[in-house]
């Protein structure tokens, strides 16, 4: 029992302890570390949409790129192409998105296994194709620029506070990032939850114990689509303009590194994976095109070795120093 | 009408180029329960191949052709060696997203080494154009056909004709059954990938003078093979063959009726409407659950 | 009425019919065992009253509906519970886990009262892990509520896909050979459990291949042979049947014991 309440408290006190250097360092550090860090947490996010429906689901879709597109493209036209307010806009293209997602995750959700996959990649694929082919809309290969930050917000004692500074958009994306980790948190806890798990255990053990696993494989699938919408909007507000590129379906599965890296299933796996996998080269000024490679190689090599990811890997650690019982993950494990 | 009829001729030896990958698609799957997301780019890496031996080593186009094949073979063999094997009892997710990974090296790899500029891959008879009547046809592309109708008969004699053959099928078939025969899964599983992967790097070489060779040159074969797999009936060859076969012409006519552009979408779009309402395939067989 | 009636239930795959022309039906508050050589169907026949495979041809009427055709779930829902021949259980989640996973086809919690954590949201959780503590203690798993499912021994595990298939309150228990891999002692028990169960109001059909068992619980057996229904009798009758002597002999070995 002594053994375990240290766990406990470690684990807490490491993520008090991450929250509290997550909102005390940035005004401490330059422009740059600021806009990497938004971005870090923009990824985030869409790791916990992938974490969603391929950690605790089982469903490895492949298309989260395209959701993250989906949901820039349509806060972009709204905002720069119909001048809609940035609350108003966000809200519609993250529905328009759950919405796709929805309709797309009902026949693609009827497949097993590789050919769930190859749907979702497809989707992935050509959904990229349409972005830069329909130039009327989406303004092509060009894309769009002019997105706006979030509304400057009034403060109780007069003034405002404003996001045009990236130290504001930091804290704004902050915020967002914490609401979604404590509703994954409440939703992995909650029955629903522990069916979505079963599901990605055993899909025909969970069917015939009368779980309608379709409906709430729609769900989850809905729900990580509108995530990664979340994320594409903040993408687009905070990065002002944005292109086909960010739709490709190779980010779709960088993401997918990142989480089984951190480690599929948990909670700080995403975090954790997105850290190290983006951060890192972000910071030693990696090229661009090498990532995707490197992304690739490191993805390899803990799949062969250390399927359980970062999270994993501590976990066994401490185990095997206190000997107290491993916690169980996501489907990527060893 | 005519129009009609060099679509069609498009279409087959585009289709050849979906045979090809489709049947390596089928027996790599088929073998390891292993969906090669990576395919197309092993294709890609194999044009790419080829394209560097003709024109930077001035060596003979079918020199080119049997090296690459060999090259890419090998590469499946490393493939097995060092990822698949010994991963093959790890949960079958685990497999999927390692093809995946794979993906991931090829794509950066390529973006990194080739960068985004296109490369023109040039033979000798690249120029030449046969024409029958109205219709044309690139030699290069009789070649494509050609090239892989001596390809599937090679194929089909040595599954049907060779006991290393039977054994692969047989090994594809039923996994426990073949290795309480006795026969050597381990060793037969590598060869189903070598020739899954060998046969990438053929369909790339064939097809390399006749297109542009960009990093980017392998998604959409791959997605169209993938749905010819589904299309045909996922497991058996014939079923790839055909469902290649048949969405490489509808590929190539929605490519010139409707838009260029959307082709590939037309064809995904056909394989989704295949598995909502017909999900074994054409061919398929209807498959066992626990 | 019948409880479960099948008539006519055929069905091929490509050209080989795993189970042909089956007509029979089990009365409310009985025990039906249905025993066959290996291959002779009986799973066959379980994952189409179970809804896993759809039948080629032939009707399923449960309870007076006809759930020929229905999904897993939703005949799971009307009253029919099983298990399957490799133990399905939740190997990674605890046995208290596992069972509460079980119950969620009669519980009612929402997805918004769970993240927002309602009063009524917390009272149903604490109703369902009520619910799943009484399961434990009547397949006698009580002492390992905690434990979680791949450590538990064999006999456990098949204690704890029964339990599963109780939370989802069934009328009908499918067991698909629940004492394989147990002891005879260990098989006593599961036996006494069978009973308990019958007790409580649950018909079971069974499927087993251990005709110490079958022969002493069974109120009714059938007897499948390449598809076929070959006998359909007392355990007195069906032993002394000439096909089905027949069916064994040919080939077939059953343990006895």
């Amino acid at each position: 029992m002594e053994t375990l309440k240290n766990l406990f408290y470690s684990k807490t006190t490491a993520w008090l302890l991450a929250l509290m250097l997550a909102v005390a360092v940035p005004p401490l550090a330059g422009g740059y570390l600021v806009s990497i860090l938004i971005l870090i947490c923009i990824w985030s996010i869409m790791c916990f949409s992938i974490n969603i429906i391929y950690g605790y689901t089982g469903q490895l879709s492949l298309g989260q790129a395209a959701f993250f597109g989906i949901g820039a493209y349509a806060f972009g036209i709204l905002t720069v192409k119909l001048h809609m307010g940035f609350w108003p806009a966000f809200l519609a293209a993250v529905v328009i998105t759950g919405l796709i997602g929805f309709l797309i995750g009902i026949p693609a959700l009827k497949l097993r296994g590789p050919y769930f996959i190859l749907v979702t990649l497809g989707f992935s694929v050509i959904i990229g194709v349409v972005l830069v082919a329909w130039v009327d809309l989406t303004g092509g290969a060009n894309g769009l620029a002019g997105i706006p930050r979030p509304n400057p917000v009034p403060l109780p004692w007069g003034g405002q506070l404003s996001f045009d500074s990236l130290l504001s958009m930091y804290y704004f994306v902050l915020f967002f990032l914490l609401i979604i980790m404590v509703f994954t948190h409440r939703l992995i806890s909650s029955l629903l939850g522990k069916t979505l798990v079963a599901i990605s255990y055993n899909e025909t053990l969970t069917e015939s114990l009368g779980i309608n696993t379709m409906s709430r494989k729609i769900l989850s699938f809905t729900i990580s689509a509108v995530l990664a919408a979340i994320a594409g909007v903040f993408y687009g507000s905070y990065n002002v303009v944005i292109s086909p590129e960010i739709a490709y379906f190779a980010r779709g599965m960088d993401v997918v590194a990142y989480l089984i890296v951190g480690g599929a299933g948990t909670m700080a796996g995403p975090i954790l994976g997105t850290l190290v996998l983006m951060a890192v080269p972000e910071l030693l000024q990696v090229v661009p095109s090498l990532k995707t490679l490197i992304n690739g190689i490191i993805l390899m090599l803990f799949l062969v070795f250390l399927p359980s990811g970062i999270t994993g890997g501590i976990d066994t650690l401490w185990a095997k120093i206190f000997r107290s019982r491993i916690r169980q993950y996501g489907p990527a494990r060893g | 009408m005519t129009e009609f009829f060099q679509y069609i001729l498009n279409g087959i030896s585009q289709g050849c180029i979906y045979i090809l990958l489709a049947s390596g698609l089928t027996l790599i799957f088929g073998i390891m329960n292993v969906p090669n997301f990576a395919q197309g780019h092993l294709y890609m890496v194999g044009a790419y191949f080829g394209f560097y031996m003709v024109m930077s080593l001035a060596m003979n186009y079918w020199l080119a052709l049997i090296l690459s094949t060999i090259a890419l073979g090998f590469i499946g063999l490393l493939l097995f060696r060092f990822v698949f094997y010994p991963m093959r009892d790890t949960p079958e997710v685990n497999l999927f997203v390692a093809a995946m990974a794979l993906l991931m090296i090829l794509e950066g790899a390529a973006l990194y080494f080739f960068g985004t500029e296109t490369k023109w891959f040039v033979v000798p008879f690249s120029r030449k154009v046969l024409t029958f009547g109205d219709l044309s046809l690139p030699v290069q592309r009789v070649i494509v056909i050609l090239g892989t109708l001596v390809v599937m008969t090679f194929l089909h004699l040595f599954i049907k004709k060779t006991s290393i053959g039977a054994t692969l099928e047989a090994t594809a078939q039923q996994r426990e059954g073949a290795m309480l025969c006795g026969i050597k899964v381990a060793r037969v599983s590598a060869l189903a990938f070598m020739i899954g992967t060998g046969l990438a790097g053929i369909a790339g070489v064939l097809i390399g003078p006749a297109v542009l060779l960009e990093p980017t040159m392998g998604m959409g074969p791959l997605l169209v093979a993938f749905s010819a797999v589904v299309f045909g009936g996922m497991g058996s060859i014939p079923g790839a063959i055909l469902g290649a076969f048949i969405l490489g012409l509808v590929e190539s006519l929605a490519s010139g009726y409707i838009s260029a552009t959307y082709s590939l979408t037309f064809v995904f779009g056909i394989m989704i409407i295949m598995l909502l309402f017909r999900p074994k395939g054409l061919l398929g067989k209807e498959t066992w659950r626990p | 009425m019948a409880l479960l009636e099948v008539n006519g239930l055929t069905k091929r795959f490509g050209g080989l019919a795993a189970v042909e022309d089956l007509d029979f039906s089990i009365q409310a508050g009985e025990l039906l065992s249905i025993i066959g050589p290996n291959g002779a169907g009986k799973t066959t026949l379980f994952n189409l009253l179970t809804g896993f495979y759809r039948p080629t041809s032939g009707r399923i009427i449960f309870n007076g509906a006809d759930i020929t055709g229905l999904k897993p779930h939703c005949i799971t829902r009307s009253g029919m519970g099983r298990t399957f021949q490799m133990t399905h259980i939740f190997r990674n989640s605890t046995v208290l886990d596992n069972v509460i996973i079980g119950q969620t086809s009669h519980s009612r919690i929402g997805l918004l009262g769970s993240i927002l954590g309602t009063p009524s949201a917390r009272r149903e959780k604490k109703k369902v892990i009520e619910k799943a503590k009484e399961i434990i203690s009547f397949v006698e798993l009580a002492d390992q509520e905690d434990k979680t499912a791949y450590s538990l021994t064999e006999e456990s595990k098949k204690r704890l896909s029964i339990a599963l298939a109780l939370a989802t309150e069934p009328k009908l228990l499918l067991l698909d050979e629940p004492a394989a891999g147990v002891n005879l002692e260990e098989m006593g028990g599961l036996m006494e459990l069978i009973g308990r169960i019958r007790k409580s109001g649950i018909s079971v059909c069974l499927i087993e291949h251990r005709m110490r068992m079958v022969m002493s619980i069974s109120d009714r057996i059938i007897v499948l042979s390449y598809g076929r229904n070959i006998a359909d009798g007392t355990p007195e009758e069906v032993a002394n049947n000439e096909n089905v002597i027949k069916a064994y002999l040919g080939g077939y070995r059953v343990a006895q014991c």
